[in-house]
């Protein structure tokens, strides 16, 4: 496989001069100041910074879930680029579907459904797929995963490090351009933490998509392309540690 | 199995509550409408344990116990028509009976033919009975009715209709009564007993038997066609239909039993949201992700519709067994609960109809769904 990483010259996904403001009056907060960022295809980007400093408010723009008060949010589809939130709502509900993946701290898992079951509902109920091809895109999946053998247990009868790969498996499983983390590492302990780093990295490196990483934990940094900085709603890019 | 319903499965518990509110109102409805069924079912005995296939008496009859006299002379309007095999007199009336142990009590005189097989003659009069009844003025009245007539006080007693003595000659089982007692008797005894209000030349009916019941509409119709302004032709069915329904809105009973019923129904639909509400609450941040990887919300809400109908499906199931211990828990203290097909297939559309409603009020949980909640 070739590693994609810095190979793709031009951005899939750019965020250009977001604002987003929270409150009124006095209490009027910046989340975000004037915030550009791009996300190119084949790299895993790490967002971290101090808790309130934005990071999630700027993954939630630039997925297409929270809108910013100025900016806009480019996203490269068929050699055209879409302003994600000029984008009518139903329009944006599409782009998500077609493109964006999605990990959060919180694995949430229908405690009713099979490992399995949670990846084919994705493919159902959002791509209108056969529950046949649903069943053969999941076992695939999972496969790859290393959870074949778990495809028939329910969320209760999961490790916290299987249940955050099946929750992986969800996103990964409709081959998103985009792929978005928000702590996916903080409920676990290292070792699984890393099978999940190492995993997003994979989804990036191996698949091609770009992947937007918000964490706190810096034993993350070996494993990401770029690294950025928000502090008080203002990105700065910092170089990566040198060596192993 | 669907995600809805391995859903429900899974949280059983959760939804349990929802279940027993369907099946609780599923129970009330079918119950209250079989004990309604069943009690009017009594206004109609005359008709329903006789073997007439028409009753031909005064025009806009409504219930079987409201007929005016009719001449008899149109007996020959019908005897001689094709297809109709028999005719026979009918009278039938209120009487005032005075009891053996004192005090009077309002009853209804059934005068018919006494011959074996007679289109009139109740069908669980026995042959020795009916025998009996050619006796003028004898008299035959259903056993449960022996008390409210005074019979078990003073048997021995002198017992007068309408100012004329009568003597019980026997008692039939399963002819319960209503308003008043039914008083089985020959066409003599109640001539008799009734001559100040059924004139001489007149009958109350004139019941008769036809080669098939196919047969008999069409020659109800025929004679409808003909004499339908001063002559009433019923078949045995539409009588007999007519009377229950009459007596069912005369006394305002469906009304009581539909506010019952509507009780029932607002208490299961409150509870059947509630669950469903909650319960979709419950799965709220599943929900949230599968909204941020661009699944519409419709697919959330149809799951939730879907799970609204196997609560009421599933409670519905539950009721059907309920109510059928509960009928003959009815019928061991003489309660007679009529759970017709038409009553248990109403009351599964009505209840799964409440669930499905119920499911919609709970769709305003999908509407608080939010996919930026996971990232607070």
């Amino acid at each position: 496989m070739i590693p994609w990483a810095g190979s793709s010259s031009s951005p899939s996904l750019q965020g250009v001069n977001l604002v987003r403001t929270y409150g009124d009056g006095t209490a009027r907060r910046a989340a975000l100041q004037q915030v550009t960022l791009n996300l190119y295809p084949g790299q895993l980007v790490l967002l971290m910074g101090p808790s309130g400093s934005g990071k999630s408010t700027l993954l939630a723009i630039l997925s297409g879930l929270l809108e910013p008060d100025s900016g806009q949010v480019l996203a490269a589809d068929k050699g055209q680029l879409l302003d994600v939130w000029r984008l009518s709502a139903k329009q944006r509900e599409q782009f998500r579907r077609k493109h964006t993946g999605f990990i959060f701290q919180g694995y949430n898992l229908f405690p009713a459904l099979t490992a399995r079951q949670q990846l084919e509902l994705v493919l159902m109920w959002g791509e209108n797929v056969s529950r046949s091809e649903a069943r053969r895109r999941a076992d695939e999946m999972l496969d790859r995963l290393g959870l074949l053998p778990n495809r028939h247990k329910k969320p209760a009868q999961l490790s916290g490090g299987e249940k955050q790969r099946v929750a992986i498996g969800r996103a990964l499983v409709k081959n998103p351009t985009f792929m978005f983390a928000d702590e996916p590492t903080s409920a676990l302990d290292w070792e699984n933490g890393q099978k999940v780093i190492e995993l997003l990295r994979d989804a990036a490196h191996q698949r091609g998509a770009a992947v937007l990483c918000v964490s706190h934990d810096h034993r993350i940094l070996p494993f990401v392309d770029v690294y950025y900085h928000l502090d008080d709603g203002r990105l700065e890019q910092r170089p990566l540690p040198v060596g192993p | 199995m669907s995600i809805a319903l391995q859903t429900l499965w899974h949280e059983r518990s959760r939804y349990a509550a929802g279940v027993l509110a369907v099946a609780f109102s599923a129970v009330l409805i079918a119950l209250q409408c079989g004990l309604l069924l069943g009690l009017f079912k009594i206004t109609s005995i005359p008709i329903d344990h006789t073997t007439a296939d028409l009753w031909i008496g005064s025009t806009k009859v409504q219930s079987v116990d409201l007929g005016k006299p009719i001449p008899m002379s149109y007996l020959s309007r019908i005897s001689g028509i094709a297809g109709v095999t028999s005719v026979e007199l009918y009278i039938a009336n209120f009487a005032n009976f005075a009891k053996p142990s004192g005090g009077t009590e309002l009853c209804f005189i059934l005068g018919s033919n006494t011959d074996r097989g007679a289109a009139g003659a109740a069908t669980v009069l026995s042959p020795e009975q009916l025998d009996a009844l050619t006796m003028p003025y004898s008299i035959i009245v259903d056993e449960s009715d022996l008390k409210r007539l005074g019979f078990l006080d003073n048997p021995d007693g002198k017992v007068k209709i309408n100012g004329k003595e009568v003597k019980l000659v026997g008692t039939v089982k399963g002819l319960k009564s209503l308003a008043a007692p039914w008083v089985f008797c020959s066409l003599y005894t109640a001539r008799q007993l009734l001559n100040l209000i059924v004139p001489s030349d007149h009958v109350t009916y004139l019941l008769a038997r036809c080669e098939s019941p196919e047969r008999a509409k069409a020659i109800a119709a025929e004679l409808r066609d003909k004499y339908g302004s001063d002559m009433g032709t019923y078949t045995a069915a539409e009588f007999s239909y007519n009377s229950r329904e009459y007596w069912l809105l005369r006394t305002k009973a469906g009304i009581a039993i539909g506010y019952a019923a509507l009780l029932g129904l607002l208490v299961g639909a409150v509870i059947t949201a509630q669950t469903l509400y909650s319960a979709t609450i419950a799965n709220a941040k599943e929900f949230a992700i599968l909204l941020a990887l661009g699944i519409p919300r419709w697919r959330i809400s149809s799951m939730v519709m879907m799970q609204s109908f196997w609560v009421g499906v599933i409670g519905v199931a539950l009721a059907y067994p309920t109510c059928l211990a509960l009928r003959s828990g009815a019928a061991q203290v003489g309660a007679d609960v009529d759970l017709r097909w038409e009553v248990l297939v109403g009351t599964a559309a009505v209840t799964i109809s409440m669930a499905l409603i119920s499911g919609l009020f709970a769709l305003r949980s999908v509407r608080t769904i939010e996919p930026m909640s996971l990232l607070r």
